[in-house]
């Protein structure tokens, strides 16, 4: 099923036309790798989708139902979770009120921003997802963020994400600066993720991780989707020669030949 | 040990980075200074001494309230030293030549911090100009207004007792102690200041700002209006430390609280706020405002030379940040 469509979407900035037209889906339970270089508008186009700055043109369905994003907190309503590059969290918080950040659980409601947190909810609330998405080794819901590693940041990251029950759960160069093991760990959390149901849209530009963890591959180059493959039908040179543009037929024959 | 952990933790663990933490270490201090100074004096435990040193306390320390909020967002206001001249001397010069109600004139003087903080929230937010250019040039401009509409010289005391003048400067006797009423107004606003860094939601949100501001804002934090807000907080709060001030010594002196924010801004840090921003303790804040108080006071009594007094201050200012950073280093490793 249907979760996610885009039709269309432009953005410059200045002259820049970082995205001239972007349409794809995203289905339910499903992992969609976002590939492309440096500057093919990846980024551009995650960011258009949470929020974090309005399209020029174009469109967003979300399960069918044209919606109008206008800031991160519409995209989190309409249950859009973005992971963004290395900017996800706040070192000095615990790890239970940056799971709760921007959502904190309150008494006294009506007291707005100076109601006081829950604290033993937020507690409790952060002990039972760490419990349940099975983050390694043990954290403790009161630790520093500051103190965790890259790999459990993004895990972090990651479960905050799962736990608001987000449809779609978008991943921005998630393994930047990881070690291997750390990598294999965010990877197979995508993987968890997925079966819970949610759908995942993971950008990229390591294709190694894509043949891993993704059911489908979206190519961008300078601003256009360029291919769209699901990984069953596809290999890696393949792709390989499409983010660069190079024209690798010549050279794809000769590695099948052998 | 920031706001975010402590309250949270189970309580022999909580104990351990309790003591680690720097508005501990703080405190750890204060107190060996006093008892030195007790010593080395024995008039400084006086009820006079006190008094005087709880007199001027709330007035710097009523600023540093809103500066500790405000520098855990990541930012920081030079202007508020400018403010605490202005603002009285505004509200005096339209009761004296306007012939205005004290109480209107009072009411105009929060409005001009208002402006002031606003404005210094705005430019620094939605043109992204660093607070330090901008509130720096807002000093010089707040002081300078101070300085022309008085032409340099001391406006003429307000001496009238009323209602205002009791509500901010009223005096009162505790035994041989004698209090001002601006120590109820230290007292209720930094519990005020403790509740919400610590405990409300906005508090989660000026950490979560100061410390990754990106990260805030993705989550949907209204970043910019905390921080306008912030500055309008702390231009009010030096505003009424100014009118404290001003109505307890009887004259507004265009002058009045020059350098009054590095003074701020030392006591916030030497009880523990990051400067960087992300990690506040009003707690701190509170001894570091004891501290720095009773050193400016101890080294009189203890004879160290008038002109020799700001070595010692620096000196320990210095001393303290140092070992925040070694006990910071230290809780790294650990
Ligand atoms: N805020 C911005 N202002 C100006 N140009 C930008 C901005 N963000 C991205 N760009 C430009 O848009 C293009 C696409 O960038 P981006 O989406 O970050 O690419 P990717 O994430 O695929 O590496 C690049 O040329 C980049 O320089
Ligand atoms: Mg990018």
């Amino acid at each position: 099923m249907e979760v996610l469509r885009l039709h269309n979407l432009q953005k410059s900035f200045g002259s820049v036309r970082a995205l001239k037209s972007a349409s794809f889906t995203l289905n339910e339970g499903e992992v969609v790798a976002l590939l492309g270089d440096n500057g093919a508008g990846k980024s551009t186009l995650i960011k258009a989708i949470s929020g974090v700055f309005p399209v020029d043109r174009g469109d967003i369905y979300v399960r069918g139902q044209r919606v109008s994003i206008r800031s991160t907190r519409d995209a989190m309503d309409l249950g859009i979770e973005t992971i963004h590059q290395d900017t996800s969290l706040a070192p000095d918080l615990s790890i239970a009120r940056n799971l709760f950040l921007g959502r904190e659980p309150v008494n006294l409601k009506w007291l707005g921003v100076f109601a006081p947190l829950d604290l033993a909810q937020l507690r409790d609330a952060a002990s039972a997802l760490l419990k349940r998405v099975g983050i390694s080794k043990k954290l403790d819901a009161d630790a520093l963020v500051s103190t965790l590693s890259g790999g459990e940041r993004q895990s972090i990251a990651i479960s905050r994400a799962m736990q608001f029950a987000a449809k779609v759960i978008i991943l921005d160069e998630p393994t930047n600066n990881l070690g291997v093991e750390e990598t294999h760990g965010v990877l197979r959390f995508v993987k968890e993720v997925r079966d819970a149901g949610h759908s995942v849209l993971l950008i990229t530009h390591n294709i190694h991780h894509v043949f891993q963890v993704a059911d489908r591959i979206i190519v961008m180059r300078r601003g256009e989707i360029v291919a769209e493959q699901t990984v069953a039908d596809t290999d890696l040179l393949t792709v390989e020669s499409i983010i660069t543009g190079a024209d690798m037929s010549a050279l794809l024959k000769e590695t099948r030949a052998k | 040990m920031t706001i975010a952990a402590e309250e949270e933790m189970p309580r022999a663990k909580r104990r351990s980075s309790l003591i680690r933490s720097p508005q501990f270490s703080s405190l750890v201090i204060l107190i060996v200074l006093l008892a030195v100074f007790a010593i080395a004096d024995a008039n400084f435990l006086s009820p006079l001494n006190i008094s005087n040193m709880m007199a001027f306390l709330p007035e710097l320390g009523i600023i540093a309230l809103g500066m500790t909020l405000l520098l855990t967002a990541g930012e920081f206001d030079l202007s508020v030293g400018a403010v605490f001249g202005l603002a009285p001397v505004v509200v005096m010069l339209l009761v004296q030549n306007g012939g205005v109600d004290i109480g209107v004139a009072l009411l105009a003087g929060l409005l001009l911090c208002i402006a002031i903080g606003a404005i210094n929230g705005l430019i620094v937010t939605k043109i992204g100009i660093s607070s330090f250019l901008v509130t720096l040039s807002m000093l010089l401009v707040v002081r300078g207004a101070a300085l022309y509409i008085t032409q340099g010289f001391p406006l003429k005391s307000w001496d009238q007792p009323g209602f205002f003048v009791t509500l901010l400067a009223g005096s009162f006797n505790i035994g041989t102690f004698r209090f001002y009423t601006s120590l109820w107004w230290f007292i209720g606003l930094s519990l005020l200041a403790i509740y919400v860094l610590r405990y409300a939601k906005l508090g989660n949100w000026i950490s979560a700002i100061g410390s990754n501001r990106n990260a805030a804002v993705a989550r949907g934090v209204p970043a910019d209006a905390v921080k306008i807000w912030l500055f309008i907080l702390t231009s009010v709060l030096a505003g009424l430390a100014g009118m404290i001030s001003a109505f307890r010594i009887s004259a507004a002196s265009p002058v009045a609280g020059t350098g009054y924010e590095l003074e701020v801004i030392a006591m916030v840090v030497v009880g523990g706020t990051a400067l960087t921003g992300g990690r506040g303790t009003i707690f701190g804040t509170i001894v570091g405002a004891l501290m720095l108080r009773s050193i400016r006071n101890g080294i009189v009594l203890i004879g160290v030379p008038g002109l020799a007094y700001n070595i010692f201050v620096g000196v320990i200012i210095l001393a303290m940040l140092i070992l925040h950073a070694l006990l910071q280093k230290n809780a790294a490793r650990s």
